[in-house]
């Protein structure tokens, strides 16, 4: 993996005063949890703007972004620190492949992400795409075929381009709620979380606008069409899920290799075998025994053993 | 083997001073007498004693290409091997056996003087064989023809008297001989002719219309009649007819007794026939009534000692209305009792079942005698290639235990019963020829000597054959580097020790020039009766060294997914087992297996993992692994059992019944990765009959509902290969080999209603096959690797043309259908 030696976070301080302020602000609230290093991980299909979020997040142009192309091969992950507090942003190439979910690039990632601890996911997707289809579910599903699903106590939803009109006769807040919804709905089939437990720990999600075009308020913070300004709110998020709870997970070999299905239930081997000769072998016999004391026999047969009683 | 000619053997010795009048006192009995195999103690019909005699023993007659002499053989079973393959012939002759048995029907009386052959008779009357007391004539269609000819050759004489004039018998001239042209049957009693040629009286008469006879052939021909016992007073008279032709009446009155209603019949096997005492004419009253008394009472004690027949109530209650209807005992009506009873018996396989005597007539009970072909002996014999009796190799006790135990002395013979054996025999693979005799016991009357004639095959044989295959080139040309010269070469040894024990050695390659390419072989050593011969528990131990060449339906694409690079599984292992047999189709399996498995690719070079084409072209090679030691070779041992039960049988060709298999594979942690695991299968399947159908050749099959259950599982170490895989033509029809994925557990249902049309059936079917969400637990996921569904469904419909099925499936996944043909059955 790409791994760029931590480096003092600088981009912050291009940041508008009011967003620095908040970011201190929340960064200062996890340190007081002792939560000194903050590793994000940024997955979603390609395209969607995953490299631009993580750009707009640390402030730099860390990842290289290109409109119609991916430029992500590999995942990279750049770390930034700032008062002691480390900032780990893994970018990950997009996961879809010719319309498929591309195992070999999720399996990639899963391998260079080896003795890392993620506490959170990002999972990244767009604001202005109206439908959601199995591919999303595809993903959803692989992503928590890899990391399992406490992942999703982590996960936060990001949709970019969130700077758009809505179709004809929507608000804003209904189409972000329409959206919101589609995609919760497909990422606890994907998941597959149970309704009750999904309506618990409800992932939040967030909207994001990466372009420069975006729309700033009288702090020259970047606002969206609600005029809330994004960057600090993904913070504070972010920063929410952390404080909600939820376990980070850990990426260690066992996870990578995924459960071994060959070493389930081989210690009941012996008993599955016992219930298999009692129960099924001793019952196709016995029914053997009843076909061979029902055969009917031909008459002739019969007549000879002198069953017949002379009736036929 | 010979040809069972519906002939009618008409054995008449004609009573030596039988005079036409007066012969009736008391008819006693009415006796039939085995004719001919045996020399039985010929029964002296005196003068007073007029017997109806049949013959008592499976008579038939062999007509080989125009001999017609009379020759002994029973209705036999056979048969043969054409090769030594093991190549069915057709269980023939059973049912001629039984027609030939039915026809074959003897009049008889026993007296001696043997007439002189019948002049002109050219061939027609065959040397009688055996006894004084007998002559033979055949009337086979062939010698009829033979007389019409002669009758149309002008060779008879003219009658050479004015037409339209009765003449007697005796007024005719000895030295003429007369053109028969019209026989007329006329009952005195009831004052008419007799009208249609069906009556049982034709056969009695050997004359034939346009025969050509002398006066002494009508004398002898009229004694015949007159001694039969079917008439009380028999007359010939001729009328002349303008062309010189003789216009022939036969006038009689049919003998009757006192009418009775009770009807018993007994079995007379194996007993001694009664024995007639001369009665002198010189006796006086007194000493007659003794005389007759005595005879009853002989008669009752015969009774008593005679054992029950097998002749069903209701058949006896029928032929007791026949008698009740009658009224007067009539020896028309004996005849048809006779027909009736012999005809239940020949109709159930009693092939040598006999009526041979009518006794107690003139009583309220009329007797029924049978003799119903009881088995004193059971002769195994072997014969060479020339039908020489040979010592044969097999031992007995192999053949023995084949046999229906009906087939042992102390049982009666039955058809069925023979043609069983001649299966069960069949099934030894041994032998090129088998004949089930059965033939009359010439040391004890009415028994039956079963005789199994066997021709042993080859024990030792080699085979080498070749073949030329063409495999198309590039461009689907076939070049010359591409004719391959294949072959196989193997070796039998059969029947080792006699004990049916064989080894059979096979190697084949499709390409001699470069052998080791794909050469499978196979080595089998069977040892049945591992509990002993004459044990009755039938396990066999089987031994084999095989190798085997498969393309694994694991690494098989889902719908859309380019061409996936094939996997090879080469097999090469031991096999041992221990198979015992229930019933013919149910059985037992158990054994170990040992094996190495070696996956390659499209070059043959061993690979490790599957691959996948990449949309940009190059090939993924991180597919799920081939091995479950990861190198492409794995070597393993296992236990591996597997129990059949199954009662399906065919109604009018059409299975009907149920079959159950639970298949196990147990790993014992032995070999490569110490591999521990339950493979298991259980396949459910039931032909449910829809309709009651009578049962008979040429009767239509009814209609049948197959349901079908499959379910596989595996706990522990489960290598792709081992992976049960979903879609094919004997998993979900519709879908290609695989193509719905391979998974860890497996359920397969299927239900498919075939309905009859003529000879053959069209059915419709439904199928689903699901993974049950266990593809993700096959290590590297090759359902989703490959891009495959993990289940599916379809339908379809489909005819059965032969042996092909032709059907129509639709595939529930895309919703397209496709027509396929396949071979053979789904279930």
């Amino acid at each position: 993996m790409a791994t760029q030696a931590v480096r003092e976070w600088l981009g912050i301080q291009q940041f508008p005063v009011a967003t620095q302020n908040k970011l201190h602000e929340y960064l200062g609230k996890l340190k007081q949890e002792n939560v000194n290093t903050l590793t994000i991980l940024v997955m979603g299909k390609g395209g969607v703007g995953k490299s631009s979020t993580v750009n707009s997040i640390i402030g730099e142009r860390v990842a290289a972004v290109s409109a119609f192309q991916s430029e992500v091969l590999r995942p990279v992950i750049c770390s930034r620190s700032r008062a002691e507090f480390t900032l780990n942003i893994i970018d990950t190439p997009g996961i879809v492949e010719g319309g498929y979910v591309n195992e070999q690039a999720l399996e990639v990632i899963k391998r260079s992400l080896l003795d890392k601890t993620i506490d959170i996911l990002l999972y990244v997707d767009r604001l202005d795409a109206y439908r959601v289809d199995t591919l999303d579910r595809q993903v959803i599903k692989a992503i928590t075929d890899t990391f399992g699903k406490g992942i999703w106590q982590r996960g936060l939803i990001v949709l970019t381009h969130a700077q758009l009109s809505p179709p004809d006769g929507l608000s804003y807040e209904d189409f972000f709620a329409k959206r919101s919804e589609a995609l919760l709905k497909y990422i606890r089939l994907g998941a597959r979380i149970k309704k009750q437990e999904f309506q618990e720990n409800s992932i939040p999600v967030v909207l994001v606008e990466n372009s420069g075009r975006c729309k700033t308020d009288d702090n020259g913070e970047k606002v969206l069409p609600n005029g809330i300004a994004w960057l600090p709110n993904l913070v504070k998020t972010i920063t929410d899920v952390i404080m909600n709870g939820g376990k980070s997970i850990l990426v260690d070999q066992k996870l990578i290799d995924g459960p071994n299905p060959n070493d389930r239930g081989k210690f009941f081997i012996p008993l599955i075998l016992a219930f298999q000769y009692f129960f099924v072998v001793k019952r196709i016999q016995g029914a053997i025994k009843r076909d061979i004391a029902k055969e009917s026999k031909p008459l002739w047969e019969l007549r000879d053993m002198g069953l017949a009683n002379r009736q036929f | 083997m010979a040809l069972y000619a519906p002939a009618q053997l008409l054995s008449a010795p004609i009573g030596g001073a039988a005079s036409l009048s007066g012969r009736r006192r008391r008819r006693h009995s009415a006796q039939t007498r085995g004719p001919k195999p045996y020399p039985s103690p010929t029964v002296n019909a005196r003068n007073h004693e007029t017997l109806i005699s049949f013959s008592s023993v499976p008579s038939s007659v062999s007509a080989q290409a125009g001999d017609s002499k009379p020759d002994p053989s029973p209705p036999s079973l056979e048969t043969r091997r054409a090769k030594p393959r093991n190549r069915k012939t057709l269980i023939s002759a059973a049912a001629a056996a039984t027609a030939a048995a039915t026809g074959a029907f003897f009049l008889n009386l026993g007296s001696p003087p043997p007439p002189p052959p019948p002049p002109g008779g050219g061939g027609g009357g065959g040397g009688g064989g055996g006894g004084e007391g007998f002559w033979s004539r055949i009337f086979s269609p062939l010698m009829a023809n033979a007389r019409d000819e002669e009758g149309g050759s002008a060779e008879w004489d003219s009658h050479g008297l004015p037409a339209n004039i009765v003449v007697q018998l005796n007024k005719l001239s000895g030295l003429k001989r007369y053109k028969i042209s019209e026989i007329l049957f006329f009952d005195r009693r009831r004052g008419s002719l007799v009208a249609g040629t069906e009556d049982s009286f034709f056969e009695m008469v050997s004359l034939r219309p346009n025969g050509v006879y002398t006066k002494a052939q009508l004398q002898k021909e009229l004694e015949t009649l007159a001694s039969c016992g079917m008439f009380e007073k028999v007359d010939l008279e001729g009328k002349t007819k303008p062309d010189g032709t003789l216009a022939l009446t036969v006038s009689f009155t049919e003998s009757t007794w006192q009418s009775a209603d009770a009807f018993r019949c007994i079995n007379v096997g194996l007993m001694q026939q009664t024995k007639q005492m001369d009665l002198d004419p010189d006796m006086t009253d007194r000493e007659k009534l003794e005389y007759f008394r005595s005879q009853e009472r002989d008669y009752r004690r015969r009774i008593e000692r005679s054992r029950p027949c097998l002749l069903p109530v209701p058949v006896q209650r029928e032929v007791m209305q026949m008698l009740r209807e009658q009224g007067k005992v009539s020896a028309r009506l004996l005849q048809r009792i006779r027909d009736r009873v012999q005809k239940w018996y020949h109709d159930e396989g009693y092939a040598c079942a006999q009526v041979v005597n009518f006794g107690n007539l003139n009583t309220r009970e009329v007797v029924c005698e049978v003799v119903e072909g009881d088995i004193t002996q059971l002769v195994i014999q072997f014969q060479d290639k020339l039908g020489n009796v040979v010592e044969g190799n097999t031992q007995l006790p192999v053949i023995r235990r084949e046999l229906p135990k009906q087939l042992r002395p102390g049982h009666v013979f039955n058809i069925e019963a023979g043609k069983q054996a001649l299966r069960n025999i069949n099934s030894l693979a041994l032998f090129s020829n088998i004949e089930v005799n059965p033939r009359p016991d010439e040391k004890s009357e009415g028994g039956i000597i079963v005789e199994i004639k066997l021709k042993e095959l080859e024990q030792k044989s080699a085979e080498v054959s070749t073949e030329w295959s063409i495999v198309p080139g590039r461009n689907g040309r076939p070049t010359l580097a591409s004719i391959q010269p294949g072959g196989t070469v193997s070796f039998e040894h059969r029947n080792i020790k006699g004990l049916n024990r064989s080894i059979l050695g096979s190697v084949t390659s499709s390409n001699l020039l470069n052998p080791q390419d794909d050469l499978s072989f196979k080595l089998d050593y069977v040892h049945p009766y591992l509990d002993g011969v004459y044990n009755p528990r039938n396990r066999t131990f089987r031994a084999s060294c095989f190798n085997s060449r498969k393309l694994s339906p694991v690494f098989t694409g889902g719908p859309g997914v380019d061409e996936v690079p094939p996997v090879w599984i080469d097999r090469v292992g031991f096999k041992t087992n221990i198979t015992e047999s229930f019933t013919r189709q149910s059985k037992f399996t158990y054994g170990l297996v040992m094996e190495e498995i070696i996956t390659r690719d499209e070059t043959s070079s061993i690979c490790t993992h599957g691959s996948r084409a990449l949309p940009s072209g190059g090939l993924s090679m991180d597919g799920p692994p081939t091995t479950l030691s990861g190198t492409g070779t794995d070597r393993m041992a296992f236990a591996q059992a597997n129990i059949t039960r199954d009662n399906t049988k065919f109604v009018n060709g059409t299975v009907v019944g149920e079959r159950d298999v639970f298949q196990l594979d147990q790993g014992l942690g032995i070999g490569s990765n110490f591999p521990f695991f339950n493979r298991h299968q259980l396949t459910l399947t039931r032909f449910i009959q829809l309709k009651k159908v009578e049962e008979g050749a040429n009767k239509p099959p009814p209609p049948v509902l197959v349901l079908h259950g499959h379910y596989g599982g595996c706990v522990g170490d489960l290598p792709s290969y081992d992976a049960f895989t979903l879609g094919g033509p004997y998993s979900v029809r519709g879908y290609n080999m695989g193509e719905l994925g391979a998974c860890r557990n497996i359920l397969e249902l299927a239900g498919e209603l075939r309905i009859p049309v003529r000879n053959t059936h069209v059915y419709l079917f439904a199928e689903h096959g699901t993974d049950l969400g266990s593809s993700k637990d096959v290590k590297g996921n090759p359902t989703e690797f490959f891009r495959r569904a993990g289940q599916g469904s379809s339908y379809g419909v489909g005819a059965k043309l032969g042996l092909v099925r032709a059907e129509y499936a639709v595939d529930h996944n895309s919703g397209t259908g496709a027509v396929f043909f396949r071979f053979g059955e789904r279930f």
